[in-house]
């Protein structure tokens, strides 16, 4: 009785610092490859992988009435197909208004973008002067702006959705008071986008207001002394002091949030829906759950390839605004 | 009061507005002081009405719906009961708590060893693993989705060996692994970058006192780094955890919505939409029970939560 358990305490002791001694004979190079292994498993297995299938599926035929998910190679085939708008009967349907899906979801998605981020952008500006300031109060102000970052986006499409609830809800009565909206905007496309675009600026303001006062509080507040003593107005020192300070952190911050909101999709699911304001994901969706496998994933792509454009359009003007500076 | 009301009628006739703005004209700071005022209460009032609005719904009785204005249409807070009742709404919030919080785990466990390796040792190929980590971080989850659910339905064979046939992926469609893992890996980029950051920043003296008193290196870590490293610990972990409880479309596309088949709190609000369409109260009753959790973690961890998104825009 007593051997058996001196042996298995042994054993297990020996097993808690095996492993230990054994990556105290490694080199800093291979300790570090070995504390990245569980990283690279995940991050192969759970993104890397996925991404090249999809890639590979986008270069096959739909498989509509076979248990396969693709058919046969088809090379770009796909890629020309959505991009030309031929032969997409299937797609044809759940896209207003436009005979060509992809062009509809394109414009959709580019036109959000451009209104959503300019928005947030001021918003998100005007937040962060705020929260630079010190005042009584100025933590429950940060909860407050933070809040509706933290809405988990399937409740912020709630939240939208009852307020432009046709009877119901106070925003209808007040967008129709001024004449923009129609009778029912949750079935409309223009309305809907607008609905999109303003749950959109609620939300994610904050994290644009955050991104730039981080560079805010960068700043050297000595200038805003120099300023002051030379005779310059408030408005002349946001101009030459802060503005150009800032925008770098700005410029970062417009980069992240273009990126996340070429994606947008939960928020439209859960206001207008996808029919009536189909985005590049949407589009992603609704071909998946046709059985599209092979075109959706052409359409993931195609979504990926103008998310690496845009970065890359910022990139560039990064690199411009350092040789100018 | 009366005094100053006096004083300013005695000065000219232009009425109260002429007067603020001479006034203003003649001291700058207190206009900007009074527009900095104007512009917080704007932003309060913004950000926190729907909020407002939400409560003055799920008060209102569901049979007097019609031409609610700013306050309720008599008092029923028996709706916050109801919203239980017709839906399992607390199932689906526990599941999507489950799911948040063991994602934070293990993006934390395995974060602290890729940040330790990131921010204090060096190796080959150290830029460009950060690289691909970033750009991953990036890729739309649209571009992940379809192999992800084959994967997750047991639709992928991994390998054939000759004497146990084939294996293939787990089925895992309507359990918590079938989200956690994907997001484990997605939401993990951001968790390195945090914590690589923070462990950097930690003296190698310490770290090389503890080697001489007889830690290992994996102990140095657990022993000294990380808990040295407390704030940003929680920084990633808060993140992670808000960032899996938004979390809509793998949410969304790897359960079929059942409360007991682990749905998340996407599809509580979904079925509610889906269901019970004219239950305006108890919509808005759910949701502002669905964002109590991320409320109160705001309210507590605020500090870590701008410290880590800022500290993520630096890094560029």
């Amino acid at each position: 009785m007593a051997t058996s358990d001196d042996h298995s305490r042994g054993r297990l002791r020996s097993a808690a610092v095996a492993p230990a001694n054994w990556t105290e004979r490694l080199s800093e190079q291979g300790f570090a490859y070995v504390l990245l292994v569980p990283t690279l498993l995940l991050v192969s297995t759970m993104a890397l992988w996925p991404l090249v299938s999809t890639f590979e599926m986008s270069l096959r035929a739909d498989a509509l009435f076979s248990a396969e998910y693709v058919g046969e190679f088809v090379g770009l085939e796909n890629y020309v197909e959505l991009l030309t708008g031929e032969r997409n009967a299937v797609l044809g349907s759940p896209f207003v208004d436009f005979s060509q899906p992809l062009q509809s979801a394109l414009t959709v998605t580019l036109v959000y973008v451009a209104i959503a981020v300019t928005l947030e952008t001021i918003i998100g500006f005007g937040q962060a002067l705020v929260l630079d300031q010190s005042f009584r109060g100025r933590r429950w102000v940060r909860v407050a702006i933070l809040i509706p970052w933290a809405v988990p986006i399937a409740i912020q499409g709630l939240i939208f959705w009852l307020f432009f609830q046709p009877g119901i809800g106070v925003g209808t009565d007040l967008m129709q008071s001024l004449g923009v909206f129609s009778a029912n905007p949750l079935i409309n496309t223009t309305d809907t986008l607008i609905i999109v675009i303003v749950a959109d600026v609620w939300k994610t303001s904050a994290f644009m207001a955050l991104l730039i006062l981080a560079g805010l509080q960068s700043v050297d507040r000595s200038l805003y002394d120099v300023a002051k003593v030379a005779g310059a107005s408030k408005v002349q020192q946001f101009r030459y002091i802060t503005f150009p300070l800032v925008l770098p952190a700005l410029l970062v911050a417009l980069l992240f949030r273009t990126i996340q909101s070429m994606r947008v999709y939960g928020i439209i699911e859960t206001t207008g829906g996808c029919s009536t304001l189909p985005s590049l994901t949407c589009m992603v969706v609704s071909t998946f759950r046709a059985g599209r496998y092979a075109t959706s994933a052409a359409v993931a792509f195609i979504t990926a390839g103008i998310v690496a454009l845009v970065a890359l359009v910022y990139i560039v003007k990064f690199a411009d605004l350092e040789v100018g500076a | 009061m009366a005094s100053t009301t006096v004083e300013e009628g005695d000065g000219d006739d232009d009425g109260p507005i002429a007067n603020r703005a001479q006034e203003a004209i003649r001291n700058p700071g207190d206009a900007y002081q009074f527009l900095f005022y104007v512009v917080t209460a704007f932003f309060l009032v913004t950000t926190l009405f729907p909020f407002y609005w939400l409560l003055v719904l799920a008060l209102t009785p569901g049979d007097r719906m019609t031409d609610i204005g700013l306050l309720p249409n008599g008092f029923n807070p028996a709706s916050f009961v109801e919203m239980f009742q017709r839906l399992p709404f607390h199932v689906y919030m526990f599941n999507s708590i489950v799911i948040a919080l063991t994602t934070t785990v293990i993006v934390l466990l395995v974060a602290s060893f890729a940040g330790y390796a990131f921010g204090r040792l060096e190796f080959r190929g150290k830029t460009a693993l950060l690289l691909v980590l970033l750009a991953i971080s990036y890729f739309p989850p649209a571009a992940f989705i379809i192999p992800l659910f084959q994967f997750f339905t047991g639709n992928v064979e991994i390998l054939t060996l000759p004497a146990v046939g084939t294996i293939s992926s787990p089925n895992w469609f309507n359990t918590p692994g079938a989200m956690v893992t994907p997001f484990s890996a997605l939401f993990l980029p951001l968790s390195i970058f945090i914590l690589t950051t923070f462990y950097s920043q930690i003296p190698d003296g310490l770290e090389d006192a503890a080697r001489v008193e007889g830690a290992t290196r994996i102990g140095a870590l657990f022993r000294v780094i990380i808990p040295l490293s407390a704030p940003g610990v929680a920084t990633a972990g808060v993140l992670t955890f808000i960032g899996v409880y938004n979390e809509f479309f793998i949410s969304f596309l790897m359960t079929d919505g059942q409360a007991q088949n682990w749905a998340p709190i996407v599809w509580g609000v979904v079925n509610y939409q889906g269901q019970y369409q004219a239950f305006y109260n108890l919509m808005a009753a759910a949701s502002i029970v669905g964002v109590l959790p991320v409320v109160i973690l705001v309210v507590i961890a605020q500090e870590r939560i701008v410290s880590g998104l800022t500290a993520g825009a630096l890094k560029e």
